[in-house]
């Protein structure tokens, strides 16, 4: 193992800053808590020869409601979406994956933003927030464009964002009433794990009928990925035990997974029923909870 | 006919009991806070990486990338990289280049052939970290390749490669006791299988590490992470082909062993301590994370064939045993390893025959070494699972059948070892199964598609060295002019808290707080040889060196204090630091007033303790005598929760019970349960060290898994069972290892009652579960 090639960091105070260094400086790179790019940066994945600290430009780290839409920025910590009240009362799904994430040490440090744009396809915040239907706030000096979020993930590790560009904010719409999610996480132990898989699903129930449903799941392909056609099973019908069952075995027939050190592809096109189906459950019984 | 003891060693136990004559002791038995807790709690203990200034050559290790290879070596390029002050291979090694532990088959840096991948080739030292990397692969190694073998059964084949000279098989084992055919043919029921244990990393947080001095001509320092200090300085002092007297070696705090230090600590201190001398300057080697896991030893794999059989009665009636374990390219402590399995082949029952074979075979793979447990976690899984079966096919529950084949006082053990005394095997395996509310046939909750199992596992363990290695131990203790203590050992603080436990046997005898007795740390300089603190003898071993050399002390403080309070010294009473008249407890004097007045007169205030266990016996035709001085005995219940619908296992709880002699802490005890109880759980459901061709693929934390905090399950209060060993201070036996051998079986256990389903193989993954479960369904 090499020690980590040595490199400039630039510490920004504002997000026109980090943009105007991040534009000029050649061979530059975001670095947020550091806890992806560290290691990789160490492992030789990775080289840059400008680091742009995000850590200063507090500007990015903020958790809001808006018009029926929740709003954080890119740069705000695991351990800050766990102490927001807005978060954990309007979306448990996003608290309940940032609970899982790491170790209390990690939470600290590594940030939503980080999260994603590493575009781990095991990332925890990433299934949660496809099924939440978040959209991405992507800026450069040009100015800002909004993406889908799925948009941001072009590969295992490689995100969809151009030179000079950064991910400012990620948003999407409070659940109504009448909606229940569910985030499952299947890791080779309890705690401080990666996820083998992971699931997160979002039902709104209409009078027991699912209006909308979205599954996202992650580790089972080379992105993390939304399921359309377990969705497509459940919309406009009357949800039950079987319907459920099946929606699950469509995922199950729908992943493409990989064999890896932690699982084989076997296990996870397995376990992607299986979490998909608590998940779904879960979600359903906490829907029609909020319904009443 | 064996005879037990020679008579030559003292019963601690009792002169310690009749000299003290406490009602109760005032601080062995009760628990204590460490002396050290809080220093280390806050952060501010000093662990090797800790000492080493800036400014300090960095030494780095150039690795084979081969398995197995003739080698030619070329430093000219690296001694080019700036910044590089040597290069240092085979021929720059002045004393011996050949490091072996057992066998002489380990070169300390390989300069003709190398055995696997990460084999040492060359040390590179240079001023800075870059520039040492860039030296390290600046070394030409022009590699001639050697067939290589990865498994048992490859490296066994008639035209394997030879690693070494002399075949692949490194040593062999025997025992012949009774006649194993006639006692099977005596068995009712008969059940035989294969099975396989993998390699374990140690995982300390500590990585290794050695920072080296030199202290002028034909002398250095070392500060070095290590279980051993003594066994490092006759190991640095080979390699420079100097005497024991010019090396001086010092145990920093260190973070974590549990075995692999002990084989580490040499290895590493060796080499910063040659990149010191040549350099005249210091130098030290700080291994990262990657290169401790993927090169150092580990836990030996093994693969165990086990053939056992009961009578109608329940009575074991004969064990057949065949072991063979891989040492990966080096023997190192397979023989010892290989030794204690076969020795503890048939678990703590009594057993009339035995039959009993093993084999340790090199293979091109990361070698094996000390690690907690030595073997006999390995022979307990495949004894523990096996007396299991034989109780099912019996249809006897498990605890009832161990309880009628259990070693009781009075046994005899695989080896024809009589245990006479200190033999609490049963009452562990009573106390256990009660305070778990052990029933037959207990109803297991089943949740959705969670279904509970409860599983026992009992072992033994032979306490320090085996057959006739000589094992002794040795303490210093000095009264300083003010009444307080410096005490000297070389048994390490490795966190287990041994040194600490020696203090507290001091403390009790010479009637000092235990904050007055300060624990230097061990430096071969000063410190007197305890040999190594593995194989649980630190506290048995070190800590009765520790009772000698107080015991002497103290002699001479009664006497001292008699003349002073002008008393008969059988009135003299030594407590919180005063001495006093019995009869009228307000004549008494500080320990400093008595400290003085031993300098005054003349009397030495400094005693020398030693120690040495009870001589033993071995006959290597039949493999019987007396080979463990004592054994520790412990029992587990646990209850485990597996998910059959993702295979995941939860263990729930653990009842642990532990023969300990005496217990010198309670809480340290429990320190080393809890301790153990996750090491078994990583071990048995998730440790799995993944090599392919030779190549180690998950050296890090972020593959290899082990358990985390909240893996860990709730660990019911132990039971301490007190069988005092006669020859060892208060009759403390060891603990370190004998509690984390019945977890790993007392899980697998547990898992079969919940599903069904028996695992010959660890780890018991939850993939590899839930493909068992998924096999079974129709
Ligand atoms: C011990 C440990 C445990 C972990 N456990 C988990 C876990 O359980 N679940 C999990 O999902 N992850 C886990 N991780 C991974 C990591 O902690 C998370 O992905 C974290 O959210 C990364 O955030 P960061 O701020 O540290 O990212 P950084 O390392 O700073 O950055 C990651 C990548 O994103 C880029 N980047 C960062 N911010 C921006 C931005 N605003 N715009 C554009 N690019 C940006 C960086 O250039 C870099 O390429 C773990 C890591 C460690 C070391």
């Amino acid at each position: 193992m090499r020690p980590i090639p040595s490199f400039s960091l630039h510490r920004p105070k504002t997000l026109s800053e980090a943009l105007e260094l991040l534009q000029a400086l050649e061979d530059a790179r975001p670095i947020a808590g550091g806890t992806d790019l560290l290691v990789l940066l160490r492992d030789g994945a990775v080289s840059a020869k400008h680091l742009i600290d995000l850590g200063g430009v507090h500007e990015l780290q903020y958790i809001r409601e808006e018009n029926d839409e929740i709003r954080i920025g890119a740069a705000t910590t695991h351990a800050q979406l766990l102490r927001s009240e807005l978060i954990a009362e309007k979306t448990p799904l996003l608290h309940e994956a940032a609970a899982s994430i790491g170790s209390v040490q990690i939470r600290n440090r590594g940030t939503l933003g980080g999260n994603l744009c590493n575009a781990s396809p095991a990332a925890d915040t990433a299934p949660p927030l496809l099924a939440l239907n978040a959209e991405a706030a992507v800026a450069s000096t040009g100015g800002t464009r909004i993406i889908p979020l799925g948009d941001l993930f072009a590969g295992p590790k490689m995100n969809s964002l151009r030179p000079g560009e950064l991910l400012t904010e990620i948003r999407f719409p409070t659940p109504p009433a009448g909606s229940g999610t569910s985030f499952q996480k299947l890791g080779r132990r309890r705690g401080l794990t990666l996820a083998v898989i992971n699931v997160a699903v979002y039902l709104c129930l209409e009078g027991g009928v699912c209006r909308e449903a979205r599954i996202a799941l992650g580790a089972v392909a080379a992105t993390p990925i939304r399921m359309p056609a377990a969705e497509e099973m459940l919309e406009g019908r009357q949800l039950s035990g079987e319907l459920i069952e099946a929606a699950a075995s469509a995922c199950r027939d729908q992943v493409r997974p990989i064999d890896d050190i932690r699982a084989s592809a076997e296990y996870r096109r397995e376990m992607a029923y299986v979490l998909t189906r608590r998940a779904l459950m879960d979600a359903w019984e906490r829907a029609r909870r909020d319904t009443l | 006919m064996i005879e037990l003891w020679d008579g030559a060693s003292m019963e601690y136990d009792k002169i310690l009991e009749n000299l003290l004559g406490r009602d109760d002791y005032l601080v062995v038995g009760h628990s204590v806070v460490r002396t050290d807790a809080l220093e280390k709690a806050l952060g501010r203990a000093r662990f090797t990486a800790d000492y080493i200034p800036k400014g300090t050559a960095v030494v780095k290790v150039v690795r084979s990338s081969q398995p197995h290879a003739r080698i030619k070596v070329d430093v000219k390029a690296a001694l080019g990289v700036p910044g590089v002050l040597a290069v240092l291979t085979a021929a720059d090694v002045p004393g011996h280049n050949q490091i072996g532990y057992a066998l002489p088959d380990q070169p300390f840096l390989n300069g003709e052939k190398v055995h696997y991948i990460g084999d040492p080739i060359a040390l590179v030292c240079a001023e800075k970290e870059y520039a040492a990397a860039e030296a390290v692969d600046a070394v030409e190694v022009e590699y001639d390749p050697l067939p290589a073998s990865f498994t048992l059964d490859a490296a066994l084949q008639p035209d394997a490669e030879p690693i070494h000279e002399g075949g692949n098989v490194a040593v062999t084992t025997r025992i012949r006791k009774g006649d194993a055919e006639r006692g099977f043919s005596a068995a009712e029921v008969e059940v035989e299988d294969t099975y396989e244990t993998p390699y374990q990393e140690h995982m300390y947080l500590e990585p290794e590490a050695a920072y080296a001095v030199p202290e002028g001509a034909g002398k250095v320092t070392v500060v070095g992470t290590m279980q051993s200090p003594f066994l490092v300085r006759e190991k640095v002092a080979h390699v420079l082909g100097w005497n024991l007297s010019q090396v001086r070696i010092i145990q920093a705090l260190t973070g974590g062993a549990f075995g692999g230090k002990d084989d580490m600590g040499p290895l590493v201190c060796a080499k910063a301590a040659l990149a010191a001398v040549k350099l005249g300057r210091p130098a030290a080697l700080v291994f990262d994370r990657d290169e401790s896991v993927a090169y150092t030893p580990k836990r030996f794999p093994a693969r165990i064939r086990y053939r056992s059989g009961a009578d109608g009665e329940g009575r074991i009636t004969a064990v057949e045993v065949d072991i063979t374990v891989d040492c990966g390219a080096y023997a190192n402590r397979a023989p010892f390893w290989l030794w204690r399995m076969t020795a503890h082949a048939a678990g703590p029952y009594e057993v009339e025959n035995a039959s009993v074979d093993g084999r340790a075979v090199y293979t091109n793979k990361v070698f094996g070494g000390s690690f907690r447990g030595f073997g006999d976690v390995a022979i307990h899984f495949a004894a523990e699972s096996q007396v299991d079966r034989l109780a099912e096919e019996l249809g006897m529950d498990p605890v009832e059948f161990r309880l009628r084949n259990v070693l009781r006082p009075g046994s005899r053990t695989t080896c024809d070892q009589l245990l006479d005394h200190s033999v609490g095997m049963e009452e562990c395996l009573r106390g256990a199964a009660e305070a778990a509310g052990w029933k037959r046939g207990r109803e297991l909750g089943r949740k959705g598609s969670r279904v509970r199992g409860v599983g026992v596992g009992c072992a033994y363990h032979g306490i320090s060295t085996s057959r006739s290695t000589p094992d002794w131990s040795a303490a210093s203790l000095i009264l300083n002019q003010d009444g307080s203590f410096t005490y000297r050992t070389g048994i390490c603080e490795l966190g287990q808290g041994s040194p600490v436990g020696h203090a507290k046997i001091v403390a009790e005898i010479i009637g000092a707080p235990l904050s007055s007795i300060r624990i230097e740390v061990p430096d071969t300089d000063s410190t007197p040889n305890a040999k190594p603190t593995h194989g649980s003898r630190g506290l048995m071993l070190g800590g009765t060196a520790a009772a000698d050399a107080a015991l002497k002390l103290r002699q001479r403080m009664i006497s001292v204090a008699a003349e002073m309070l002008g008393c008969p010294e059988a009135d003299v009473d030594l407590r919180e630091g005063r001495a006093f008249n019995r009869q009228d407890p307000s004549e008494e004097v500080s320990f400093a007033e008595l400290a003085e007045e031993l300098y005054v007169r003349g009397v030495s205030p400094a005693a020398y303790g030693f120690y040495t266990s009870p001589r033993r016996f071995y006959d290597p035709e039949t493999g019987l005598g007396v080979n463990y001085s004592v054994y520790t005995f412990a029992a587990s219940v646990v209850e485990v929760e597996v998910d059959t619908e993702t295979g995941q296992v939860d263990v729930v709880k653990v009842w642990p019970a532990m023969d300990v002699g005496r217990a010198i802490d309670p809480l340290m005890i429990e320190g080393q349960i809890h301790g153990a109880v996750s090491q078994g759980i990583g071990f048995t459901l998730m440790e799995r060290l993944v090599v392919e061709d030779g190549l180690v693929l998950n050296p890090n934390f972020k593959d290899y898994v082990v358990p985390s905090a909240l893996d860990t399950p709730e660990v019911a209060e132990t039971i301490i069972v007190e069988e005092p060993y006669r020859h060892s201070a208060f009759g403390a036996k060891g603990v370190g290892e004998p509690a984390i051998i019945s977890i790993v079986p007392a899980i697998a256990n547990a898992i079969h009652n919940a599903t069904g389903l028996r695992f010959n193989t660890l780890p018991i993954t939850a993939e590899r579960l839930y493909a068992a479960l998924r096999r079974r369904k129709p």
